[in-house]
């Protein structure tokens, strides 16, 4: 997971491959587990290695390398042989890592306004430095999510000078939406038999449907988490709600399928014995972030869990719905449920559209997860999700009666606001308004 | 009629008063993907919703946070404090921010139970024939239910007399702008503005009397005589007290890239008589208005190039509202290609309310003295 606090040194003019420097941050925590022999806990490192490794060896393995921006079909993109790239994971990765964000960020803001998203902010700057360590071979991005992201990649597609695609993601995500973003799909196919030479024929939708079902593999073992994380004691910790975030560029892949089916399964014994993983003695209130995770500090959540028992069960960047692939050998269908999909993808779904949508996906988990702390630790370069925030509290408040807590928080750069600010903020809420105490 | 009100900028109700005396509808929208050819064709005075003037979006700012970028705020705001009195709002999703203000005025709408017309017309952000058509239908939605709410349902022939009028509006605008071509323009870049903003909260019929009498007049009024040219791009803006500091330094501003001015009156809708809508939409989402679409930078560039030859333009003010992501990161390659034909670029921050003018002053002198010193 993304939390590292390791200080990195980098001499003047040195410059980084940030894949290559991945990997290696990556190996040595897994080989660190090993070496504790916890064969229980490799599941959380398996993936990343995996997830690393693959996008470091695409070209070594015979693969195109095509990254990707917003929501895209990752599974068609796997079934023409290629290994997808999401940028968005450079940006969660790094962003407890102050050195190399502030540097990426840093750039970034030589061009751009330092109100952007870090999220963009982060990803844009290492392809700006030219240290994104590995040559892309095409860009896929949607025109979602956001103003900051409709900054970075057309700036993007010009600095990679490949080939490149963009889906229309429309503002409405409803059936007049999905058909729209469905008709889209046969030139995305058409575009990626042209990059690869390889023909989409029976035998290539074989592949497809493999990876269709194993996709479905990961968002069933996805959906029962969710509906886990609902138990009281809430089994699983905050935090491997962060993990569950890579199915986005993951899914289709048996290393993603294995990490979430082995979260599922430990959470349930973990249930069916009315334990938790979490790091409190008593789970005592219920929290469920409503924007997106806090990638610049993790740690957060692991403390508001010893100190208050204030377990985060859910997030509103991972909530989603859980849709699967049905009809398989209908292509049309396919594509409909495919544009479905892609516009209920995390972050898409709540923050894309009409804030009704967003209002929607909160209720719902206040609803599901029967919260009772309210906290908006708002991303400051989400500024349009900001932009209606007080219709949000203000429906939590008289539906939940549950006064909420603004905490501004940069979700990426980790030098806007030091952890102890954030928990003096934290901690006041939580001692004055909701009454806790400290264990 | 007089054409003094092309020159003030204050927001007007007078118009969309008389208007909804004689018991029609008055719209308010925001941003360019709005079509008004759709609002005449169902007898609705469309007003584009514009700031001018706030100086505390204070009320706004609490359901918007400050994090979001003051045009939007204020225009809010504008609502909020009746300033508009409308009888709804369309928006398109032209930037996120802009989108915010129908999400929040329809909440505080239904609260205090006020009845509204309320759209949201999805605007595709890449342009072909497929995005077009999809637009197309988003029109088309809008034109039915416009015409359900004011009682005028909105036909072909009706959406061609409208067209014939606004473009008529486009045509008298390019002369407008033909005037700034002149080595000493009898009109600033103030004035410009003033005129184009003027066409918010008029109807297009008055508009059109108006710049006609402006135009006659012309070449009556008293040339400019400029240190240097200069030409504004960037966020919304509709204040043209800040071309006016620029202006007082000596420069003159002769072109614009502006969505409250040339962007929102470029080129002429071209009605192919059995797809009225399509050519419609065609026009709307072909034309470069902002940076708000994926697949238009180059182009917009290429414009921005072009209109600096075509006005003679010697420096670039490149005007970004803070927290306004839509014209946040054009700078990376305009800057270099204006440097390659020998025209220098300045970035300035600002927020609606003009309260630094002192800073602006000594920026836009600078760079005016640098400009002459080229
Ligand atoms: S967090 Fe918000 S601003 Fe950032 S990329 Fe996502 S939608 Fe855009
Ligand atoms: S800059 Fe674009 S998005 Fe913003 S108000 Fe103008 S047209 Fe709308």
């Amino acid at each position: 997971m993304a939390n590292e606090k390791k200080k990195l040194e980098f001499a003047e003019g040195e410059k980084i491959n940030l894949i290559d420097l991945t990997c290696r941050q990556v190996d040595s925590i897994y080989q660190h587990m090993l070496s504790k022999n916890k064969p229980e806990l490799m599941w959380m490192f398996d993936i990343q290695k995996f997830q690393w490794e693959e996008v470091r060896d695409a070209h070594r393995n015979g693969k195109k390398l095509v990254a990707f921006g917003g929501p895209v079909p990752v599974e068609l993109i796997r079934a023409f042989d290629c290994v997808p790239f999401f940028l968005d994971t450079i940006s969660t990765r790094i962003a407890s890592q102050e050195e190399l964000c502030g540097r990426f960020i840093d750039e970034t803001e030589k061009y751009a306004p330092a109100s952007m998203c870090g999220i963009d902010k982060a990803q844009l700057g290492c392809i700006l430095k030219g240290e994104l360590g590995v040559q892309v071979d095409a860009f896929v991005h949607a025109t979602v999510p956001c103003d900051s992201a409709r900054i970075a990649y057309p700036i993007m597609e010009r600095v990679f000078n490949c080939p490149c695609f963009t889906f229309d993601c429309p503002f409405r995500h409803d059936d007049k939406g999905y058909r729209y973003l469905a008709g889209q799909f046969d030139r995305f196919v058409a575009f990626m038999e042209e990059l690869t030479g390889l023909k989409w024929d029976a035998e290539r939708y074989e592949v497809f449907k493999g990876l269709m079902e194993e996709s479905n593999r990961a968002y069933s073992a996805l959906i029962k988490i969710a509906e886990l994380r609902k138990k009281k004691p809430c089994p699983l910790p905050g935090r491997t709600l962060v993990l569950n975030e890579l199915v986005a560029c993951m899914s289709g892949t048996e290393a993603c399928t294995m990490m979430l089916e082995t979260q599922l399964s430990m959470g349930e014994m973990l249930a069916d014995m009315g334990m938790s993983a979490s790091k409190c003695p008593e789970e005592r209130y219920r929290v469920c972030l409503m924007q997106n995770m806090l990638w610049s500090d993790t740690g957060i959540l692991d403390w508001m869990e010893k100190t208050y028992g204030a377990v985060t069960v859910m997030d509103g960047y991972g909530y989603q719905d859980g849709i699967l692939y049905e009809d398989l050998d209908n292509w049309e269908n396919i594509k409909y449920i495919g544009a479905k999909k892609m516009l209920h993808t995390p972050m898409i779904h709540g923050a894309t559209g009409p804030a009704e949508y967003w209002i929607r996906i909160i209720d719902k988990m206040y609803d599901d997860y029967d919260v009772n702390v309210s906290i908006f630790m708002g991303h400051v370069g989400c500024k349009h999700t900001w932009a209606s925030g007080k219709i949000v509290t203000d429906m939590i408040q008289e539906k939940y009666g549950i006064p909420t807590l603004y905490v501004d928080v940069d979700a990426i750069d980790p030098r806007y606001k030091s952890t102890e600010e954030l928990q003096a903020q934290i901690a006041e809420y939580m001692e004055s308004v909701v009454g806790a105490t400290k264990f | 009629m007089s054409y003094q009100k092309l020159f003030d900028t204050t927001i007007s109700d007078k118009t969309v008063k008389a208007w909804r005396d004689s018991g029609k509808k008055a719209v308010g929208y925001v941003c360019c993907h709005v079509p008004e050819e759709i609002f005449y064709a169902a007898d609705v005075l469309p007003v584009r919703l514009r700031a001018t003037g706030c100086v505390d979006s204070s009320d706004a700012e609490a359901w918007m946070s400050s994090f979001s970028c003051s045009f939007s705020r204020s225009v809010l705001q504008y609502l909020l404090n009746g300033t508009y009195q409308l009888d709804g709002l369309v928006q398109t999703d032209g930037c996120m921010m802009a989108a915010r203000i129908l999400d929040n005025w329809e909440h505080i709408s239904n609260k205090k139970s006020e009845e509204q017309f309320l759209h949201q017309i999805g605007a595709p952000r890449i342009t072909d024939e497929y995005t077009i058509e999809y637009y197309k239908s988003e029109l088309k939605e809008f034109a039915d239910a416009l015409g359900e709410f004011s009682g005028t349902k909105v036909t072909d022939e009706g959406l061609k007399a409208a067209v014939a009028k606004t473009n008529e509006m486009r045509s008298l605008i390019a002369k407008v702008y033909e005037l700034r071509r002149a080595e000493n323009p009898v009109v600033t870049g103030a004035e410009v503005l003033s005129i184009t903003l003027a066409e918010c909260d008029t109807s297009v019929d008055e508009y059109i009397e108006m710049l006609k009498e402006f135009l006659a007049d012309a070449e009556n009024r008293k040339p400019v005589e400029p240190r240097v040219r200069l030409m504004v791009i960037g966020s919304a803006l509709d204040n043209p007290d800040y071309i006016q500091v620029i202006e007082e330094k000596g420069g003159i501003v002769v072109a614009d890239d502006l969505c409250f001015a040339s962007r929102a009156f470029g080129g002429q809708i071209e009605v192919d008589d059995k797809d009225v809508l399509g050519s419609i939409a065609k026009y709307y989402l072909s034309r470069h208005t902002c940076p708000r679409s994926l697949d238009n930078r180059p182009a917009m560039h290429h414009e921005i190039l072009s209109k600096c030859k075509e006005y003679g333009v010697q420096g670039v003010i490149y005007q970004k509202m803070q927290n306004c992501e839509c014209w946040g990161g054009e700078s990376y390659y305009l800057e270099p290609d204006l440097r390659s034909i020998g025209i220098p670029m300045m970035q300035l921050e600002r927020e609606e309310h003009m309260a630094n003018a002192g800073q602006l002053s000594i920026r836009a002198e600078a760079f005016i003295e640098m400009l002459e010193e080229k």
